[in-house]
C-alpha cells in the first residue's frame, strides 16, 4: 500500500449541523486498522469520495472516543458536495492522521479557553471533548463560540450539553442580524464576546479557530488581555493536497502547514508572513 | 591519469544492447514541428536518433521520474462498496543517455523533499529504475545560469555517468555504484586511454554561462528571508500572466495536484498531476479566501521557495539554472534579470548593515 492510498471507512451516521454543514461519523472497515488507529487532538486527515477526489479536514472527534472518527464539513466544492450526496453505509477513503497536535499534556492542570467562529468549532470541538473526557485533569474550561447566524451554529446538541454542564462555562454569540426572537445568547462578533467573557489569562491556555478575520482579531486581543503568545494556540487551514510535505501548496513562508502544523502558537505565527 | 574513453560507435552499440534487453532508453532527439526545430527527451528505438550535440531539450528530464500524470491507485465502486487496486511502485529499467547536467542535478535536489519524513515510493521507484548518463554541455545560450547556483556545464550531480565530449569520442566519468555496474557490463567498450584531459572544451562554455549571471546564494537567501514585503515583488510580477508554464518546464518544480478521474461506470483512478504555484486556484480556500491574493504574492512564492524556503529546509537551492523558465515565458519574465536585481538589493542591504 503506497503513501497516497487511503484506508476505507464506512459512514455510520450522518448528523445535519446546519443547512450546508454535516458531520459524518466514520469507522474503518478493516478491523485491524480500526484497532490500531490512534491520533492526537488537532491532527488532520485526507478524506476522499471515490470519483470526486480528496479533501483536507481536521479530525473533529476526540481521541478519547475510540472506534470512530468524525469529520464536519460545509458543502462548498466538488468533493464536499459529493460527500453530501453520500448515505449511511457508503464507503469513503481516509489517509492520516497527519500533522502536529495541541499540547494536551502541557495543558493539564491549567485553565483552557476555547474560542471558535463558525465551522472553526470543528477542530476546537476535538480538544473540548478531549479535555471534558479527562475533566478532572484540567482547571476551568471556557468555551466562547460565535457564528454568522443562529442557523449557522454547528454542534447545536453539544452546545446545549456544554451549556447545561456546571463544570464548563459557555458563551455564545451570533453576528448582528443573525439572531432569532428566541436567541438568548449575545449579538456581537466573536472578539467582542471574548472581551465580555474576559477569561483570566493566568495559568491559562487558549485554543482559537475560525475564519481568518476571527483569528487575526482574536490573537492580538488575547495577548492584550495578558495571555502569553506561547500559550495561544490556533490551527491553520491552508489548502492542501498530499498532507505529506510534498505537493508544495501549504507553505506559509518557510513552514509547511501539513508537516510543521497545522497547530501553531501566536508566538510562532508572528515569525511567519501573513499568508494564511 | 588514465581515462576511460567511449566512442560514439561503441555508445550506439551499448544502447543497442540495452534496447535488445528490453531497457527503455530515453535520450535527446531532434524534432521538427511546423518548421520549428527543437530537441526533446524521448524514448528511442534506434541509437542513431540520439542527438548529443543539439540544443538543450525543451522540457526537462523530470518527466521520466515524475510523469505529468501518475496513477496512485485504481478503484471500483458498486453500491457504496469500494475496492482499491494498488498501483505499482516498481518500474521497468530505464537508461537516460545525454541528460544535461542541469537536469540530472535536479533529480538529486528533489530527492530531499521526496524523502522528507515520508518516503515517496513513486518518485524513488522511478529513480531506482533509472540510470542517468549525463553529457557535458558543449554550448549554452543567454538563458543558462547553472554556474550561479553552484553547478557547471560539467557537473556530475545526479548522474551515474558523465560523458565529456572529446572529438568523436567521450571521456567517461563514473560517478555512482549504479554507474560502476554500467561500466562493468561495458568495460571492453570503454578502454583506458592516456589522451589529455577533455574538460577544456567545456571551460569555454562555463565562461560563457558565468557571464550571464553572478550571484551570491547565501546573501540572496538572507535578503529574501528578511524581505517578504518589498515593492520589488509588485514590480516584478506586474507582467506575469500566472500561467504556470515556468513550473511545467522547470526540472526542480515538483508541486502536484491529486485528482480522481472516472474511467467508466463505477471505476476510475486517483492520479497526481503536475501543478504550479502561479495560478490563483493553487491556494484558494473553500471559503473563497486566498492567502496569496495577487500575482505578486504568487510570484514571490516561486522565488522564495527556490532560493529561500528550500535552501533553509533542505540545504539545496531549488534551481539548477537551466534557464527554461526564461525561454518559455510568454510575458518575458527573466529570472536572470530578477535574480540580478534581488542580488543587487542584497548587496546594497549588506553594505548598510
Amino acid at each position: 500500500m503506497n503513501l497516497y492510498q487511503p484506508n476505507l471507512v464506512r459512514i455510520d451516521e450522518i448528523i445535519e449541523e446546519t443547512a450546508d454543514t454535516r458531520t459524518l461519523k466514520l469507522s474503518f472497515q478493516d478491523p485491524e486498522i480500526a484497532e490500531g488507529f490512534d491520533f492526537k487532538a488537532g491532527q488532520f486527515g485526507e478524506y476522499s469520495v471515490f470519483g470526486a477526489g480528496e479533501c483536507t479536514f481536521c479530525i473533529a472527534s476526540s481521541p478519547t472516543r475510540k472506534g470512530y472518527i468524525e469529520a464536519s464539513f460545509k458543502s462548498v466544492g466538488k468533493v464536499t458536495q459529493a460527500m453530501r450526496r453520500l448515505n449511511v453505509g457508503d464507503t469513503m477513503g481516509f489517509r492520516g492522521p497527519y500533522g502536529n497536535h495541541f499540547p494536551i499534556d502541557e495543558m493539564k492542570g491549567k485553565n483552557v479557553v476555547f474560542i471558535a467562529g463558525g465551522i472553526g468549532l470543528a477542530p476546537v470541538r476535538c480538544v473540548i471533548w478531549n479535555t471534558l473526557d479527562l475533566r478532572d485533569q484540567f482547571k476551568d474550561l471556557t468555551i466562547i463560540y460565535g457564528a454568522r447566524s443562529v442557523s449557522d451554529l454547528v454542534y447545536k446538541r453539544e452546545l446545549q450539553e456544554w451549556g447545561n454542564r456546571s463544570d464548563v462555562k459557555l458563551y455564545q454569540c451570533v453576528d448582528p442580524g443573525g439572531e432569532t426572537p428566541d436567541w438568548t445568547g449575545d449579538v456581537c462578533f466573536v472578539p467582542a464576546l471574548v472581551e465580555k467573557a474576559a477569561p483570566a489569562p493566568q495559568d491559562s491556555y487558549a485554543v482559537v479557530c475560525g475564519p481568518p478575520i476571527v483569528i487575526s482579531l482574536t490573537l492580538p486581543l488575547l495577548e492584550k488581555m495578558g495571555f502569553a503568545p506561547e500559550r495561544i494556540y490556533t490551527t491553520l487551514e491552508n489548502r492542501m493536497k498530499c498532507g505529506l510535505g510534498k505537493c508544495g501548496r501549504c507553505n506559509v513562508g518557510p513552514v509547511y502547514v501539513c508537516k510543521d502544523g497545522p497547530v501553531f502558537t501566536s508566538a510562532q505565527l508572528k515569525t511567519l508572513p501573513p499568508e494564511y | 591519469m588514465m581515462r576511460r574513453m567511449l566512442s560514439r560507435t561503441d555508445l550506439d552499440a551499448l544502447v543497442r544492447d540495452l534496447l535488445g534487453a528490453g531497457t527503455r532508453v530515453i535520450a535527446p532527439v531532434r524534432r521538427k514541428v511546423q518548421g520549428r526545430e527543437f530537441v526533446e527527451y524521448a524514448p528511442v528505438q534506434n541509437p542513431e536518433e540520439i542527438a548529443l550535440d543539439g540544443s538543450q531539450p525543451v522540457r526537462p528530464l523530470k518527466q521520466v521520474v515524475f510523469p505529468p500524470t501518475e496513477t496512485l491507485f485504481n478503484y471500483k465502486q458498486d453500491k457504496g462498496l469500494v475496492q482499491i487496486q494498488e498501483a505499482p511502485t516498481t518500474f521497468s529499467d530505464t537508461l537516460v543517455i545525454g541528460a544535461r547536467p542541469c537536469d540530472a542535478a535536479a533529480l538529486e535536489i528533489v530527492d530531499r523533499v521526496m524523502d522528507w519524513d515520508y518516503h515517496d515510493e513513486f518518485w524513488f521507484g522511478h529513480r531506482q529504475a533509472t540510470t542517468v548518463v549525463a553529457v557535458a554541455c558543449t554550448d549554452s545560450d543567454e538563458s543558462c545560469f547553472c554556474t550561479a547556483v553552484g553547478l557547471s556545464p560539467e557537473s556530475t550531480r545526479g548522474a551515474d555517468w558523465l560523458l565529456i565530449p572529446a572529438g568523436s569520442s567521450f571521456e567517461v566519468r563514473v560517478v555512482t555504484p549504479k554507474g560502476e555496474a554500467l561500466l562493468e557490463s561495458n568495460k571492453s567498450r570503454c578502454p583506458e586511454s592516456d589522451v589529455p584531459e577533455a574538460g577544456k572544451a567545456s571551460s569555454a562554455v562555463e565562461e560563457k554561462v558565468r557571464a550571464n549571471l553572478a550571484m551570491n546564494p547565501a546573501k540572496l537567501q538572507e535578503w529574501l528571508g528578511a524581505h517578504f514585503e518589498h515593492p520589488l515583488w509588485q514590480k516584478i510580477a506586474l507582467r506575469c500572466h500566472g500561467c504556470g508554464a515556468c513550473a511545467f518546464v522547470c526540472p526542480t518544480c515538483h508541486c502536484f495536484d491529486i485528482v480522481d478521474e472516472l474511467e467508466g461506470v463505477g471505476r476510475g483512478a486517483r492520479r497526481r498531476n503536475w501543478d504550479a504555484c502561479q495560478p490563483a486556484l493553487f491556494t484558494l480556500h473553500g471559503s473563497g479566501h486566498n492567502p496569496r491574493k495577487d500575482q505578486s504574492a504568487r510570484f514571490r512564492q516561486r522565488v522564495m521557495h527556490k532560493f529561500s524556503i528550500y535552501p533553509s529546509r533542505f540545504g539545496e537551492i531549488l534551481c539548477t539554472g537551466c534557464g527554461r523558465c526564461i525561454r518559455v515565458c510568454a510575458a518575458g519574465m527573466d529570472l536572470i534579470a530578477i535574480l540580478a536585481e534581488i542580488g543587487q538589493n542584497a548587496e546594497e542591504a549588506g553594505s548598510t548593515l
